[in-house]
């Protein structure tokens, strides 16, 4: 097929039948149990991901789950209910602030926090970014704190490499919290974790090991996201859903995806993706996209590290060849 | 120690755990060796911080001033310089 943007098009009610298909036959055949628990964020891939759970097995078998903390974006429980109704799944909400509360999550990151802005006081919100100007210059990806106060201003600085760690730390400590929670009710169950992570998610590495990364499989993972925005609408995904700028919603002061971490839309890595896996020259690439060459060299480049560093994400733990 | 040195023997001592395994030349790409990534790069930069006694601005964190042992050292030239007149 010619390369353009209409490359990613597919068939969705075909798709989604060999997606329930595999989910059907996994459950059943390779794991053995008895139906899927899923976490719902609010956004759209847990929900075409329950979506497709419930085609494949009824919804009888999909249990749902809202784990909220303290500094979840109330959207994204008012959207998951939304989800979980709309399906007619049980789901249940489990608030994770005190197991956060018991690491002493929020206390270890105020008190990075407090190392750049000492009077910052404790009514603000705060993210990590990188710098959005990928396409327009050559740079490095060094992660910025941005703390929004109450006044609506916004201050930044960036990270120490001490410091970005125990910030990514007392992050990525949120998905793996809800990854055990979510083996608990599986196992008390008898039913599997269904995950909820898209092709650009698990090639990139945007995606905590062991966090959300912690499931037993991965219905999406073979999709762009411009085709999971086709399913969702083949299967009916509320349109509110579909609408919402995907943001992993890990920090209170509300960051996009492509803030966080991909500095790109979803259309322009989705596309590179393809044209990487599918060897397409990157003149024509460039002019699909209505890139100048420059340009996609540098996302082409930023892409490719981001894959390479993230390569050990997909992998299993690798380990020696003994000889006897 | 000249900074060229001090540089190598930090990547040497801090990234390749003292080992001379992984040879590199002055010019060699640090990303592209794969001997740091963006993570090790916000750890270079303080280092350079601290050792050097210059101040990194954001709009500095470019390969062209990072990414190697020569391109840093003459960065870090740069830096003095400016910082003295």
């Amino acid at each position: 097929m010619e390369f353009s943007k209409d490359v990613l098009a597919i068939d969705a009610e075909k798709v989604a039948g060999q997606i329930a298909d595999f989910i059907r036959d996994r459950v059943k055949h390779y794991f053995r149990r008895k139906g899927i628990v899923i976490g719902l964020s609010g956004g759209i891939d847990s929900a075409v991901s329950a979506a497709l759970s419930v085609r494949a097995l009824g919804r009888e078998r999909v249990h749902s789950l809202l784990l909220p903390e303290r500094e979840s974006n109330p959207v994204s429980r008012e959207y998951g209910l939304l989800c979980a109704k709309a399906l007619g799944i049980t789901c249940e909400e489990v608030d994770i602030t005190p197991v956060l509360e018991s690491y002493g999550v929020y206390a270890k990151r105020d008190a990075v926090v407090k190392k750049y802005f000492p009077d910052i006081g404790t009514d603000y919100k705060f993210r990590i970014s990188l710098p959005q100007d990928l396409l327009e210059r050559d740079r490095l990806n060094m992660y910025r704190l941005e703390v929004l106060r109450t006044d609506g201003t916004v201050l930044t600085a960036r990270l120490s490499h001490d410091d970005f760690l125990e910030i990514m730390a007392t992050s990525d400590i949120k998905q793996r919290t809800r990854m055990t929670r979510l083996y608990y009710e599986a196992e008390r169950r008898f039913y599997v974790v269904c995950g909820t992570t898209n092709l650009p998610e698990a090639l990139q590495g945007f995606v905590v090991k062991y966090g959300d990364g912690g499931v037993d499989m991965e219905p999406l993972q073979n999709l762009y996201k411009n085709q999971v925005y086709q399913l969702a609408r083949h299967l009916g995904v509320p349109k509110e859903i579909i609408a919402r700028t995907p943001s992993p919603d890990t920090y209170s002061y509300v960051a996009s995806d492509q803030e966080i971490y991909f500095c790109l839309p979803y259309d322009t890595v989705d596309l590179i993706l393809y044209a990487m896996d599918h060897q397409v020259p990157k003149e024509k690439v460039a002019a699909t996209l209505g890139l100048t060459m420059e340009q996609l060299e540098r996302a082409w480049r930023d892409m490719a590290h981001k894959m390479e560093a993230t390569e050990h994400f997909r992998a299993m733990p690798p380990s020696p060849l003994i000889g006897v | 120690l000249d900074s060229k040195n001090t540089i190598r023997e930090f990547i040497k001592s801090n990234f390749l755990f003292g080992s001379n395994d992984t040879k590199f030349s002055d010019d060699d790409s640090f990303f592209e060796t794969g001997i740091i990534d963006s993570t090790g790069m916000l750890e270079l930069v303080s280092f350079v911080e601290n050792e050097f006694g210059i101040e990194v601005a954001d709009m500095d964190l470019i390969p062209e001033n990072l990414d190697s042992v020569n391109k840093l050292a003459g960065f870090i030239d740069r830096k003095k310089v400016a910082s003295a007149s």
